[in-house]
């Protein structure tokens, strides 16, 4: 363990949870986008979270360090969503198709705002943990006065 | 005498199995939305108590082991196991300890200076 390991713990923490913001942005910001560079509408993408310290570079931080590995987070990958696209009838749209309904993303505002503050609220909690260990090594650098 | 007695060596033991905790209960948070994570804890003071109950030496209580146990908690429908109000309770219990902890070594260290002429 080292002393800054809370540090860094919370640290990849708030980088994870930016991440997300990030995508919830995105897919706020493609809620009505019909055409992307794959063709069809934009589809909703999520961010996958995952513990670190797996696979062999965690195993060997485990093994060079006496307390076992710092359990960060780090993102795992971002995903689409599979659910299918909501159809809307809308004649006069460029990308209607013959029935007059176009395709549109399936993402859901509504669900992008909950992720939103859910992810603002993890990044806060990360923040004061941060803060407090922060008060605590400055507390043991007083015991040098 | 040894220049640190057993309750300081004690003290100091504990001021690093509350910095394993913070580490612990760090991840814990950072972890909050991984699905499938179990929330973990380290439990200094019983392995603390139990050396001391069994009359350990300073040497021995300095070397006390500490180990981070995975807690058992409800799981949320997002399969994560951790809830975000009891990890914040439970950081700011540890960090209060961690100063109170620092702070009974300062005050034993300043009686040392005093007497060695230096405080």
């Amino acid at each position: 363990m080292s002393i800054f390991g809370s540090l860094d713990i919370s640290a990849s923490a708030l980088s994870a949870e930016r991440l997300r913001m990030d995508v919830t942005a995105e897919n706020l910001a493609n809620a009505q986008s019909t055409r992307t560079a794959d063709g069809g509408p934009y589809r909703r993408k999520e961010v996958v979270l995952q513990q670190s310290g797996g696979g062999f570079a965690g195993a060997l931080a485990a093994a060079r360090s006496a307390d076992g590995p710092n359990g960060g987070v780090r993102v795992g990958g971002i995903v689409e969503d599979t659910a299918p696209d909501r159809l809307v009838y809308d004649p006069g749209h460029p990308d209607a198709n013959q029935q007059g309904y176009v395709r549109m993303p399936n993402v859901n505002p509504v669900t992008e705002m909950v992720d939103l503050i859910s992810a603002s609220r993890s990044y806060e909690a990360n923040v004061t943990a941060m803060q407090t260990a922060k008060q605590m090594f400055t507390k043991t650098l007083d015991l040098l006065r | 005498m040894a220049l640190f007695d057993t309750t300081q060596l004690g003290l100091e033991r504990a001021i690093s199995g509350a910095a394993m905790r913070q580490d612990a209960l760090a991840a814990n948070l950072a972890n909050a939305n991984t699905p499938g994570y179990k929330p973990k804890d380290v439990d200094f003071h019983s392995a603390l108590r139990s050396a001391f109950a069994a009359g350990a030496s300073g040497e021995e209580v300095s070397r006390t082991a500490f180990a981070e146990s995975t807690q058992t908690g409800v799981v949320r429908a997002d399969g994560s196991a951790v809830d975000v109000d009891v990890e914040s309770a439970k950081l700011s219990e540890n960090a209060l300890e961690y100063q109170t902890l620092v702070q009974v070594a300062r005050g034993r260290i300043d009686i040392l200076r005093s007497a060695m002429g230096v405080g």
